[in-house]
């Protein structure tokens, strides 16, 4: 049959589309009605089943900050996955506790996704609750100023203005907050 | 063989009634898209600097590292490389067909409709209306004028096909007709199902859609070129026909299963991330075939290389396709990706395929064309020369370092006690030598341009070099 495609239009086009979409629909379609984690929100208060928690829809306030961390393409710079690897669980964690991996079900309300493909700066999938505002604004002015030798461009249109500042925290804030995993030591303003 | 005869012909039909092309089109496409890549070329190469001084244009919103990536790559994607991929189809597949294109208006007002779109990029990213996807960037209005522009250019290519004189298609044709019909499903799916998505279920189809971008669309269209350039500036016939037939349907359902190695270890599917490896590693069977049919075309030929700039560019964009097409698979290991994922190693991979690979097949497509639609010759084979050279020195500086970086990188993390901003600082000297390399790349670039533009506008008194079918 393929050997006859190479003169009849036609059956060309049946064959490569056919070929195509068996892939194209087993890869898209149906891995998230077999897996249905993908579409329920993480939900647990049984600790024996790891880490507690409940994922809350976003507020309006983090939606506009979350606008901002897309606007300025943060995303290209910053994954927002803890990877089955030892050594992300140890980078993500937070004074001495390692932190949870990622799951689906912590990501059911992010649409854009963030989860990002290159990491020139660090994971900021639990970064939610470890630096307070202070800290950002000093951040978001001149990131060398807290940390030396670090390439991010400043911000200063967004610690210049209030709202979106303050909007862009209050989204950063909720990073990874799903999964009660560590000792209350956060900051949360 | 068959193939000789549908690339050959030409001199044998010409006595008969060989069509006369206007290629209106193609020049429309292959100017801009020249242009383009010398534009977007000065963005990548800002970008390139910010890496090394991080407040360089800093405080200007428009000119942020995260509005100017965008711009790059949808720019070198969508304005230099599918542009002049499409430029050239427009001007082989009325002559692998016997006749003339569909309509010539037609396909003039794609292009216009095409540099309406590529310019309205420019403005929608630099003002950060980002929808937030990789190369999904563009906002939904622009999108649906991206699939009316390629609903215009599928209809032409196709309606050019259906009345080709030549019953028997040639290998380049199919790659066309192929990429016309899977890019239309796998943009669909990369910039409009993705909306009604959230979280890993909508970054499963947005990687389905990154992979195939590179893999069903500039993959497809790039081969197609090759297996028309290369016979084509060789004046020789291609090796094996079977074995292009088994590359083409082997690429068609290999492919697109593999969009899930994007998240290997990550918030996916252990399942899904199992496939996707398992096709991800099936892919050397397309890759090798096709790379074993072009080195066997040049079989006992190599000396051409010394004479023909276009087969330099040709055969070292097959090389960089073996290399690129050998990491994709090894990266898609466990445990390799477990080392290079994230890492800089990355886009050292991505633009040895778009820039090494795909990009070199279309340079050497429009060094091959322009002259001949224009009627004319190419001003200068010796600068065409310099720009290969600066190119590829520029682009294994490019490549090499970032590989090494990316491994040294990866390793760094895997020791968690070394903190992050140290792996950072580490990357510096390699962030200098990718600039320094980009700059190389980019003068190879205003060589090129200068080259095309000067013979598109020369197309003096200079007797018109041969253009058989």
């Amino acid at each position: 049959m393929l050997g006859n495609a190479e003169k009849n239009a036609i059956l060309f086009v049946i064959a490569a589309v056919l070929l195509f979409l068996t892939g194209g629909l087993l890869t898209t379609l149906v891995p998230p009605l077999i897996d249905t984690s993908w579409g329920r929100p993480f939900e647990n208060d049984d600790p024996a089943k790891g880490p507690t928690g409940k994922l809350r829809p976003y507020t309006e306030q983090e939606l506009a900050g979350r606008e901002i961390y897309n606007r300025e393409g943060c995303w290209y710079c910053h994954t927002q996955q803890t990877r089955t690897l030892l050594a992300d669980t140890k980078r993500s964690g937070w004074r001495g506790v390692d932190s949870p991996i990622s799951t689906p079900d912590e990501f059911v309300y992010d649409a854009p996704h963030m989860f990002g493909t290159k990491r020139t700066g660090p994971d900021l999938s639990r970064v939610g609750g470890k630096y307070d505002s202070q800290w950002h604004l000093t951040h978001f002015r001149n990131p060398r100023d807290l940390v030396p030798g670090s390439i991010m461009p400043p911000f200063p249109w967004i610690a210049d203005n209030p709202e979106e500042f303050e909007a862009l925290v209050a989204y950063l804030q909720t990073l990874g907050r799903a999964k009660d995993w560590r000792p209350d030591q956060d900051y949360e303003d | 063989m068959d193939e000789k005869k549908a690339v050959h012909s030409g001199t044998a039909v010409s006595s008969t009634a060989v069509p006369v092309h206007t290629d209106t089109t193609a020049k429309w496409f292959l100017l801009s898209a020249v242009v383009y890549f010398f534009i977007v070329g000065i963005v990548a190469i800002i970008l390139a600097a910010k890496f090394i001084w991080p407040e360089m244009l800093g405080t200007v919103a428009t000119l942020t590292y995260g509005r100017l990536r965008p711009l790059h790559v949808n720019g070198m994607l969508f304005g230099w490389l599918l542009a002049a991929d499409m430029g050239l189809v427009y001007y082989l597949v009325p002559r692998l067909c016997g006749v003339k294109l569909w309509s010539e208006k037609l396909g003039v007002a794609t292009a216009i409709l095409w540099n309406f779109i590529i310019l309205s990029a420019v403005v929608v990213l630099l003002g950060g209306w980002n929808q937030g996807l990789e190369y999904a960037e563009l906002p939904l209005w622009l999108d649906v004028l991206v699939v009316v522009a390629w609903i215009m250019f599928g209809w032409n290519i196709f309606a050019t096909v259906a009345k080709r004189k030549y019953v028997q298609m040639y290998v380049s044709v199919w790659y066309i007709m192929g990429t016309i019909l899977w890019t239309a499903f796998v943009y669909l799916v990369g910039n409009f199902a993705v909306l009604f998505a959230t979280g890993v279920n909508q970054a499963n189809l947005n990687w389905m859609y990154v992979h195939n971008a590179v893999g069903l669309i500039f993959t497809p269209v790039g081969l197609a070129l090759a297996y028309y350039f290369i016979p084509k500036s060789g004046n020789i016939p291609l090796y094996s026909h079977k074995l292009s037939m088994i590359g083409f349907w082997s690429l068609a359902f290999i492919y697109v299963w593999t969009g899930a190695h994007h998240m290997l270890h990550g918030p996916i599917s252990q399942w899904l991330q199992t496939i996707a490896i398992f096709f991800s590693v099936m892919l050397l069977v397309p890759v090798w075939t096709v790379v074993y049919n072009f080195f066997a075309t040049m079989k006992g030929q190599w000396e051409l290389l010394q004479t023909r700039v276009e087969l330099k560019f040709l055969m070292s964009g097959v090389v960089f396709y073996l290399l690129t097409c050998f990491q994709g698979p090894m990266h898609s290991l466990r445990s390799v990706n477990a080392l290079v994922s994230k890492t800089d190693w990355i886009p050292g991979h991505a633009h040895m395929a778009v820039l090494g690979a795909f990009s070199f097949f279309a340079i050497a497509g429009t060094l091959y064309t322009v002259p001949r639609i224009f009627k004319t010759r190419l001003h200068s084979a010796s600068m065409a020369n310099w720009s290969f050279w600066f190119m590829m020195i520029g682009g294994l500086g490019f490549f090499v370092t970032l590989w090494l970086g990316g491994l040294w990188q990866g390793w760094q993390w895997n020791n968690p006690a070394i903190p992050f901003i140290d792996t950072v600082v580490a990357l510096g000297p390699v962030w200098t030598v990718r600039f320094f390399s980009g700059v190389l790349i980019f003068l190879g670039i205003v060589l090129f341009l200068y080259d095309i533009v000067a013979t598109a506008i020369g197309a003096s008194g200079s007797e018109p070099i041969e253009d058989a079918a």
